[in-house]
């Protein structure tokens, strides 16, 4: 008789040392999948290449997203002044806020009793679907018609670490794997000479929660993301060394599998014939990797489109690797922009300010990147998300309790707004409500882990048996303490 | 959800298990896993269906809610479990038909029959009853063992009808030996020794090496990254910005400890509770930075007490793990699912943990000084006993005095205004002032009251709820008090005031700060958890003159939570007494003496040069936190006060009150767990896999022990023969047949057991990351032995680190400290170094108790192009060259620096056909030679060199 929790724990520890992983590889997602469809080519998936961690696997059910490209805008914009419309807020602008909103609250900087503020910019309603929009979106309005708004976003967390954990992993503390890992370990890749998951960062920092948040928490460690840059080599250490050439590198790994060969005959260890097939994987990346990151390659309507800059870090150069990434079947590509933390301390954070800069700088690329994929028919198998870590509060910040010279606005977990676009979700669409101030998400509030729950629906996945078992649980993005319900009135 | 499908392993799997059908049943190995599977997670901790259990025998012996005894020991018939399993009526069936469409299989429904029927005997689960000596099993050849253990590996081999491999050769066990022990591979100058010493006496020639590794400093180093991972030791705070955190002095006392061979029972209790013991050296204190590892979130206006609250359950939780591989965290909102741990024995346990000073402070309050001069260590860590001593008595010698004064009455206000006039301030019915509005971080208070004469003032300083179970607010600090005469023409006249004296001290402020300026003083900070009482004396008693008022005013100025709340009065009552006592009190030569000596000794700390860690700190008596149940775990809700305690199930007995009661427990004879969970651990790091494979978790969810005599004997061996000593522990695994056996697979073996868990084979384990790093520097002549200090920079590429808010830069380590031991390295949390990061090294968020070995193409990139690993190729080349004029000597001495053994024709062949292949294009490329080296035939060899260090020989032991 086995005990059952010692095969599920045997299972963790095979799965996690790749060295199983890579015979079995697509017995777990695809092999239930398959079987659960009476298919008998389950006996072909198990023959796959043992050296390709990556290798695509079938989900629950059908997908109707194959990729995520997810557009994280660090600091958090503010939905008040983009996507949130709050006429009522503009009548009580520069009025004490109400006692009832503050009653019980934690802020991060606001103190006492501050005034609220009506949005800083204009509203209209815009394309087929009539939904509103500020006037800092130009760009983005036109393809407002295949955006899916959620209004009624709420977080717990009011710092900007562990929000931002919360959004990408489930929990507020580093440890839990983010979605993206999620992903790539239950649907491997698309492409094996890439990266399965991959961050881009923009506007100079890492996000604050560093690099947890395409860490792989508990899940086997080659399922994080790789961060990738636009300056040097897009992924670390992938050029050769300074004096070798791509010809001698080629001499000597095929050095290297001479002398690794006999060794495997000698010590018959199988972890070195993963060694031998690793190797050659990372002379193949060499050459994709490079020429997936060579954004000089696309033509000057292109760099028109998306406004970029070859060679500079930039998010608009990032939008247009997110295409080309996509386009080469990487799983999840992660893009985080800094500097949306318009708090009014100072110019960059004043909302008539370094907030008018970032819009600029983010929305003709968005644009042209869901344009660019909608036009290679890429659109509907790749899910877009774009938001921030959490929402800016309906009440002007007054740091030190005093009337700032700067126009912002404090963290707001109550509410904030994210869309999605293409991937199985329907366009010209708004889910979910605040109140007439804007303070509360208050028709169909969406948590983080409601989110993930859609996201892994989408992905086709069921989110309750897509887990992993960790100490004692079978962990699952949606976090089995949490509760979470799928959104199925955005899904098409 | 990939549980259920058959593998090839299986077949090996049964063998792990009892056979079914045996005679007796055997409740842990037959019936709790089934309890477990099927049942618990409905009738266990986290619910309770139809008030069935089945935690404990009690309640399985007891009635449901339908009033039918659910198992009636030796009457199956009577049982209730048995006819709900078999009934074939889907409203009573069990599993319930809705979530299991399937009902039991039969076979393990007779398997419940015949457990009831032989009497329902119960069983703890194996992990959670004490070890026990077990007798040396008979083995089918007595003349293989060189170690008891050896007889529990070859009893489980002949039951598996496996025989040992082979004894490995000397090269091969030297350079497992020697990197397991020291994280170093052997010099060659070592194995010449050893092959010559082994011609004569083998046995004698491998004690001598193992011995010799085991003093060597370099076991402490290599040990210590074992250590530091569960420790989650980082030079950062964590989360967004960051910061450097000043705490190596705790990486170089666990590199000391182990080298000094502290027995594991010291080496805990100095960790846990190292600022408990009695007089604690500066030693001690250092290792009690242990639980200050936690991560310190900086953000602005972060909750102070949410990030306290979440440092404690991580030393929770990674004690837990650490030491008794459970887990513990799930306790944390309702009882175990499937562990008999109830919900609140995770607060009482958190509650050791609870009264420590430390608050999430951006300075990582509280702090003790490690001195430049070791010569002046002793005398620091004296003066700042004493000085908290001092300032101990001063303020309770004027406290007790103090609560005997009774004749307060309350300060009535003519008039209460705030400053700005954004706040307000007005005085309830009651008595209480209440504030409200905006008032600011700097706001003050101005009090005026018909004066009254008084000898002292008292304020207390109340919570906005009377209800304990809500007391959560962010702090209150009094940061500068002035009372002041005012006469009917406007005249002013201050009055001078003595002390504050508080009704108790903790935190990083003095009450006596509230007379002076700056931000510090009286108050709750940075949460508020209660009222708080200080007395405010005069210098002498006031008595007014006719028509003077009494304005007391209030200046605030401290900010919590990231620096960025203000710490603003919210509720306090303001009350006076005319008794003289405590000024006169106050007045005499003897208390200005007792400040005068505090000054002293302050003065005499502060001329100690020196850096300053954090380490743990206990709240004085009078200033102990209560714990509280947190309900279904959130610490917004809270339940009802807890006292402190070990769970009843591992031992404890209800004498365990502090932090040091509980260390003790932990290394002591009733807990059945921390011994076998260290043994396991120190097997799995010369194995590369454990007796139980989960490391980090021996309940019932982790993995059966594969010998669990074995681990016994080793757990027993360790603690009580060994007395926790590691070293002659390690020795023995070490000088082990098992440990010494050729570590080929053939195919029969990696069919049947391919994981080598039953150990027919010696091991063979990839490189940790910090080997992989260690050993390069050793074969190309680099390392720089240096032992501790704080922590390097080896070469990273430009652009790793870009925290946010931070300014912290990687400044690349030049000279002998670019080449140190990779624990050395700077550990930042939130950008760890890549070629660690890649080889699996874990980030230091939390305690992390398995590493496990990957095997990825991004680790091929790391070996191949990391500029630091090319630097180590272009030394070894170097070495290479000086070694031999002729070529293949020199190919050869490389291929034996890593491997011992000469390369035999084919591999030689490989290595010069490459050199000639790289000779020939660098000739044509004296460009790209130049980048490589000085000369083409040497920047071929760095080629080569690299190529060696990237094989497979190389990157496993």
């Amino acid at each position: 008789m086995i005990h059952p929790f010692q095969q599920l724990q045997h299972d963790r520890l095979q799965h996690q040392t790749r060295r199983h992983f890579l015979n079995n590889c697509s017995v777990g997602l695809g092999g239930l999948w398959l079987a659960s469809q009476g298919n008998s080519a389950l006996g072909a998936a198990l023959h796959k290449d043992p050296a390709q961690p990556f290798a695509p696997s079938a989900p629950h059910f059908a997908p109707k997203a194959k990729r995520v490209i997810y557009l994280h805008m660090a600091g958090a914009p503010s939905q008040l002044e983009l996507f949130d419309h709050k006429p009522e807020l503009t009548k009580y602008d520069d009025k004490d806020c109400p006692a009832e909103f503050l009653e019980g609250q934690q802020f991060a900087f606001i103190q006492g009793v501050p005034k609220m503020l009506g949005s800083v910019f204009p509203f209209h309603k815009a394309g087929q679907s009539g939904q509103w929009i500020s006037d800092r979106m130009p760009h983005l309005e036109t393809v407002i018609d295949d955006v899916c708004f959620i209004k009624s976003m709420w977080s717990d967390q009011f710092n900007h670490a562990p929000a931002q954990l919360l959004l990408h992993t489930g929990s507020q503390n580093p440890g839990s794997p983010s979605a993206g890992a999620w992903t790539t370990y239950g649907l491997g890749s698309e492409n094996q000479n890439l990266p399965g998951f991959i961050a881009l960062t923009s506007g100079g920092k890492n996000p604050d929660a560093g690099k947890s948040v395409w860490g792989s928490g508990f899940l086997p460690s080659v399922y994080q993301g790789v961060q990738c840059r636009s300056e040097g080599d897009p992924v670390l250490f992938l050029g050769n060394p300074d004096g070798v050439s791509r010809n001698l590198r080629r001499k000597s790994l095929d050095a290297l599998s001479k002398l690794n060969q006999r060794i495997a005959t000698e010590v018959g260890d199988p972890e070195t014939l993963t060694r031998i097939a690793q190797y050659e994987m990372a002379f193949r990346m060499q050459m994709h990797a490079s020429d997936a990151f060579d954004v000089s390659q696309e033509p000057a309507s292109v760099h028109e489109a998306y406004a970029t800059q070859p060679g500079k870090e930039s998010f608009s150069n990032n939008c247009l690797l997110a295409r080309r990434l996509a386009e080469r079947g990487v799983r999840f590509i992660q893009l985080f922009d800094w500097g949306w933390d318009s708090h009014g301390t100072g110019p960059n954070t004043d909302l008539r300010d370094g907030f008018v800069k970032k819009c600029k700088e983010i929305d003709q690329p968005i644009a042209a990147l869901l344009k660019d994929l909608k036009q290679r028919g890429l659109l509907e198998e790749t899910l877009v998300i774009w938001s921030g870590e959490f929402g800016r509060t309906p009440m002007r910040e007054n740091r030190g309790g005093k009337t700032m010279k700067n126009v912002g606005r404090d963290h707001h977990p109550a509410a904030y707004t994210l869309w999605m676009a293409g991937g199985g979700v329907k366009g010209g669409v708004s889910y979910g409500e605040t109140d007439a101030l804007g303070y509360n998400a208050t028709t169909d509030p969406v948590s983080a882990h409601d989110l993930h729950a859609t996201l892994m629906t989408l992905l086709g996945f069921d989110h309750k048996r897509f887990t992993h078992p960790f100490q004692g649980l079978d962990q699952r993005l949606t976090n089995v303490t949490k509760t979470s319900r799928i959104l199925h009135d955005i899904i098409s | 959800m990939f549980s259920l499908r058959p593998r090839s392993f299986l077949p090996f799997l049964l063998t792990l298990s009892p056979l079914a059908g045996s005679a007796k049943i055997d409740f842990n190995a037959q019936i709790r896993p089934l309890l477990t599977k099927n049942c618990t997670t409905c009738h266990g901790g986290v619910k309770k269906a139809g008030d069935v259990s089945f935690l404990y025998r009690e309640d399985v012996l007891g009635k449901g809610k339908s009033g039918r005894p659910v198992v009636v020991p030796g009457s199956p018939q009577e049982s209730e479990m048995i006819r709900r399993l078999k009934t074939s009526d889907p409203d009573d069936r069990m599993p319930p038909p809705d979530h299991h469409p399937e009902p039991m299989a039969p076979s393990d429904m007779a398997l419940f029959e015949q457990w009831v029927s032989e009497g329902a005997e119960w069983g703890d689960h194996w992990a959670f009853v004490k070890p026990t000596k077990p007798s040396l099993p008979k083995i089918s050849d007595p003349a293989w063992p060189t170690s008891d253990l050896d007889h529990f590996v070859l009893a489980r081999l002949d039951q598996a009808k496996l025989t040992p491999s082979q004894p490995a050769s000397p090269g091969a066990w030297l350079r497992r030996v020697t990197l397991d022990l020291t994280g170093l591979p052997p010099t060659l100058a070592e194995f010449e020794a050893f092959s010559t010493a082994a011609k004569s006496d083998l046995p004698k020639a491998k004690e001598s090496v193992v011995d010799r590794l085991l003093a060597s400093p370099a076991y402490g180093e290599h040990l210590a990254a074992m250590w530091l991972d569960l420790a989650r030791y980082s030079d950062t705070f964590g989360f967004e910005k960051d910061p450097h955190r000043n705490i190596w002095p705790f990486r170089d006392w666990v590199i000391n400890a182990f080298n000094q061979d502290l027995p594991f029972d010291q080496f805990t209790i100095k960790q846990l509770a190292g600022d408990l013991i009695e007089s604690p050296s500066a030693h001690d204190l250092i290792a009690s930075s242990f639980h200050r590892n936690t991560q310190n979130n900086t953000e602005g206006g972060t909750d102070d007490e949410e990030w306290r609250m979440a440092a404690v359950m991580d030393r929770v939780s990674t004690t837990w793990t650490a030491w008794n591989g459970t887990t513990f965290g799930c306790v944390q909102c309702h009882s175990h699912p499937y562990e008999p741990i109830p919900h609140e024995d995770y607060y009482r346990f958190l509650s050791f943990f609870n009264n420590s000073e430390d608050i999430d402070q951006n300075d990582d309050f509280p702090k003790t000084k490690v001195a430049k001069d070791p010569g002046q260590q002793a005398a620091s860590v004296m003066l700042e006993k004493d000085i908290r001593k001092a300032r101990t008595t001063i303020n309770s010698s004027a406290r007790e005095l103090a609560q005997n004064i009774q004749d307060w009455s309350l300060l009535q206000a003519s008039e209460s205004i705030a400053q700005p006039d954004t706040g307000k301030v007005t005085q309830q019915k009651n008595g209480d002032f209440l504030s409200s509005g905006t008032n600011p971080t700097r706001a003050v208070f101005k009090i005026t009251t018909p004066s009254p004469s008084f000898g002292a003032i008292r304020l207390t300083i109340l919570p906005l709820s009377d209800d304990p179970a809500n007391w959560d607010e962010q702090g209150a600090v009094v940061s500068g008090i002035e009372v002041t005469l005012v006469g009917a023409d406007g005249k002013r006249k201050p009055v001078a005031l003595r002390e504050v004296i508080a009704d108790h001290l903790a935190g990083p402020y003095d009450p006596n700060d509230s007379l002076k300026k700056g931000s510090s003083g009286f108050g709750e900070f940075p949460m508020m958890k209660g009222p708080r009482t200080a007395w405010i004396v005069p210098s002498s008693p006031i008595v007014p003159e006719s028509g003077e008022k009494l304005e007391i005013s209030i200046r605030h100025g401290a900010v919590c939570n990231g620096n960025n709340q203000n710490c603003v009065l919210r509720r306090f009552r303001l009350e006076s007494s005319n008794d003289p006592r405590l000024a006169e009190f106050l007045a005499k030569p003897e208390r200005s003496a007792e400040w005068k000596q505090l000054a002293t000794l302050k003065k005499q700390y502060n001329a100690i040069p020196g850096m300053t860690i954090p380490v743990m700190q206990e709240r004085r008596p009078e200033a102990q936190r209560e714990t509280r149940l947190f309900i279904r775990g959130n610490r917004m809700t809270l339940g009802q006060v807890v006292a402190p305690g070990v769970p009843e199930i591992f031992g404890g007995n209800g004498k365990e009150k502090n932090r040091l009661d509980m260390a003790r427990w932990l290394v002591g004879p009733e807990n059945p767990l921390a011994a076998r969970v260290l043994a396991n651990r120190l097997w799995a790091s010369m194995f590369g896999i454990g007796i139980v494979e989960t490391l980090e978790d021996f309940g019932s969810s982790g993995a059966l022990p594969s010998h669990p005599e074995l681990l016994d004997f080793l757990a027993l061996r360790l603690r009580d023969h060994h007395r926790w000593h590691l070293k002659p522990f390690l020795r023995e695994i070490a000088l082990s047949a098992s440990y010494g056996q050729d570590n080929k697979a053939t195919s029969s073996l990696l069919q049947t057991d391919p994981t080598n868990r039953l150990l027919a084979r010696g091991p063979r384990q990839r490189l940790s990351a910090e080997m992989v790093r260690d050993q390069a520097l050793v074969v190309s002549d680099l390392l720089t032995t240096k032992s501790g200090g704080p922590p390097v920079y080896p070469p990273q590429p430009d652009g790793i680190w870009r925290s946010v808010y931070s300014g912290q830069t990687w400044k690349t380590s030049t000279g002998p400290d670019r080449y140190r031991r990779a624990v050395y390295t700077y550990r930042k949390r939130t950008s760890g170094y890549p070629a660690f990061l890649t080889f699996d090294a874990p980030t230091g968020d939390v305690c992390s108790a398995n590493r496990i070995a990957t095997n990825t193409p991004l680790q091929a990139l790391v070996t191949l192009n990391d500029p630091a690993h090319i630097e180590f190729a272009q030394a070894l080349a170097k070495v290479m060259a000086k070694h031999h004029p002729d070529l293949s000597e020199q190919l050869s001495h490389g291929w034996k620096r890593i491997t011992l053994q000469k390369p035999d024709p084919e591999t030689l062949e490989t290595l010069v056909a490459l050199y000639r292949d790289a000779s020939a294009e660098l000739q044509k490329t004296p460009g790209d030679s130049a980048k490589l080296a000085d000369s083409p035939a040497l920047a071929s060899l760095v080629i080569v060199a690299n190529t060696i260090l990237n094989s497979d020989a190389a990157l496993n032991r």
